[in-house]
């Protein structure tokens, strides 16, 4: 395993982040899900050594993350969510200052600011001041920066927010062939269900510092619960607070579409035995195929 | 722009190394970035004029015959001993112009870093709070050490070459080492005074005043005080006058208020550790929004 913890526990003051999260990731692309401040960046701060649990225990490529932070760091790059750039600096001198940071000799972390900047997309634009850079610039730069020192594990803190759409691809076709092609692990923590549906076979999702779901996509979509598309006629309050009473969870769409999550072990005639005790007319009914957004929907209890 | 991936990506080869001085690349940086400001190399520049006139001093006070005239019965002046050295070291115009330099080159030190967000990719390197201070400090440490030790000492020298006589040396053995003494005083009250005013805003213009205006202003608020309460001991709130103070001390000449040079000693130290606590506070590699 490259990254686990155990029993891991954080607080800002009163505000529980982390509360007692246990994983285990192995390799490939993992996807950390879950709502803004469900705690993704606490974790990702927490294995950087950022910041100290209150609790619990882990290690990143076996090294512990309360006492060698410094090896971690050498074998982690991090992409921050938040712009970061020093003023007055160009492409490669701000990229090849972070591989030295890091441990490179000068030479070679010059020689390597190119290859890396070339690779983002910025060979063209590597001596222009950080100052003019456009949103889209500063999101490769950052990538750049995590990669310089060649890490085994990519840290990224959503990489594709504020980006327009062909800035997303790019970003997001890039993380793909380092994940797939290039043997670096990636964490990459974001709510933008898409972009780790397009990137991760394992999925970590947390939702208020606790963790709702960990596993291969695949596997957490079959078991997590079956999910069912339909219409009624009649009372749908009625039906749906008799559904919730029996542990299944209900969304009603717009259009009058209503979503049941059934947890694995109940049974889909349950369904037409709720709508018949609430005297409703199922009018539609389809067993639906669960996307990630499902997946979410059901353990987070968010639309 | 270019297109992504117009070069695949390779693996480095090399091994990452621990550095014995992780904090170098730090202080070298910030001081190549202090000159790339076209009106930084002016004012740099600028503030060796002391450290010339003190030259000029030196040689005429070696040829008093020759400029006789020029100099017009004003030879006590030149009379280069300690005093000469505690004077320049001491003077208004040094202290101010290192002040300035150091708020002009040195103001956006952490400020920068603040405002930009920088701090979280120092830290997910293998460096620790002190390496990066230490790296930001050795900035001001350059700075300062080239307008006092360095002219200091080469002062020494030329007046040794002026005189073509070991017999100056011989005369004040101490003089190198006050020299060296007191420049390292003021390094290390100036790198933290200068971190702390960095630290304290993301706008290195604002800290630019904050360095610059309590600086003046505490010499103003000295005045003040002195004029109402009449006691020499006001001067422990001016900035200026504690180092001139620690400065006369060091070079073993008259103090120039009637205060014991302890008590300026212990109100630096005392700003250096506020600053010191300050700067641990504000120095996180997570900003958090309580």
């Amino acid at each position: 395993m490259s990254i686990e913890v155990k029993d891991l526990s954080f607080r800002y003051g009163k505000i529980v982040a982390l509360d007692g999260v246990t994983v285990r990731l192995g390799e490939g692309a993992v996807g950390l899900l879950g709502p803004n401040g469900a705690g993704k960046s606490t974790l990702l701060r927490i294995l950087l050594g950022f910041l100290v649990p209150e609790r619990g225990e882990g290690k990143v490529l076996g090294y512990d993350i309360r006492r060698e932070q410094a090896m971690i760091r050498r074998s982690v790059g991090y992409m921050p969510e938040s712009d970061c750039f020093i003023a007055g600096m160009d492409a490669v001198t701000f990229t090849s200052y972070f591989g030295e940071l890091s441990g490179m000799p000068r030479q070679e972390a010059m020689k390597r600011a190119h290859e890396v900047l070339f690779y983002v997309g910025l060979g063209e634009s590597r001596y222009r001041l950080l100052d003019t850079y456009s949103a889209g610039m500063k999101q490769r730069l950052k990538l750049a920066q995590a990669l310089v020192h060649d890490p085994n594990i990519l840290f990224l803190d959503e990489p594709t927010s504020n980006l327009d759409p062909t800035g997303r691809m790019e970003i997001l076709e890039l993380i793909r062939d380092i994940s797939a092609n290039k043997s670096i692990q990636v964490l990459l923590s974001s709510h933008i269900l898409d972009d780790i549906e397009s990137l991760c076979e394992t999925v970590v999702i947390l939702n208020k510092g606790r963790l709702a779901a960990e596993g291969r996509m695949a596997d957490l979509r079959a078991i997590q619960y079956s999910l069912y598309e339909l219409r009624i006629k009649g009372d749908a309050g009625a039906f749906r607070k008799d559904l919730e009473g029996r542990g299944s969870r209900v969304d009603e769409m717009e259009d009058g579409l209503i979503k049941v999550y059934m947890p694995e072990a109940a049974d889909r005639m349950d369904i037409f035995r709720a709508a018949a005790r609430t005297g409703a007319q199922l009018r539609y009914f389809v067993k639906s195929r669960t996307s990630l957004e499902d997946l979410f929907a059901g353990v987070v209890g968010v639309d | 722009m270019a297109t992504v991936r117009e070069k695949g990506y390779s693996h480095w080869d090399g091994r990452l190394v621990e550095r014995r001085l992780p904090w170098w690349p730090i202080t070298r940086t910030g001081i190549q970035l202090s000159f790339r400001k076209k009106r930084f190399k002016v004012l740099f520049s600028g503030a060796f004029i002391p450290a010339f006139v003190f030259l000029v001093g030196l040689y005429i006070s070696e040829r008093l015959e020759d400029f006789k005239a020029f100099i017009q019965g004003s030879d006590r002046l030149l009379n280069i001993g300690p005093k000469y050295f505690s004077t320049y070291f001491t003077n208004d115009g040094l202290l101010f112009l290192i002040v300035l330099v150091l708020a002009y080159g040195a103001g956006g030190l952490i400020a920068d870093d603040l405002k930009h967000n920088s701090l979280q990719l120092y830290f997910s390197r293998p460096l620790g709070k002190k390496d990066y201070l230490v790296g930001k400090m050795s900035v001001i440490a350059f700075f300062v050490l080239v307008f006092s030790a360095v002219p200091g000492l080469v002062l020494i020298v030329f007046k040794l070459v002026f005189a073509g006589s070991f017999k100056f040396f011989l005369q004040y053995p101490w003089l190198p080492l006050s020299v060296i003494g007191f420049s390292a005083l003021l390094t290390v009250f100036l790198a933290f005074y200068v971190l702390l005013m960095s630290s304290l805003s993301k706008n290195s213009r604002y800290v630019f005043i904050l360095i610059f205006g309590t600086y003046i202003f505490s010499n103003v608020l000295f005045g003040i005080l002195q004029s109402i309460f009449k006691t020499p001991y006001m001067a422990l709130f001016s900035v200026p006058a504690n180092l001139q103070q620690a400065g006369a001390f060091v070079f073993g000449q008259k103090l120039p208020h009637a205060v014991p040079a302890v008590w300026s000693f212990a109100v630096l130290a005392a700003i250096c550790g506020l600053s010191a606590v300050m700067l641990n506070r504000k120095i996180r590699s997570v900003e958090v929004i309580k």
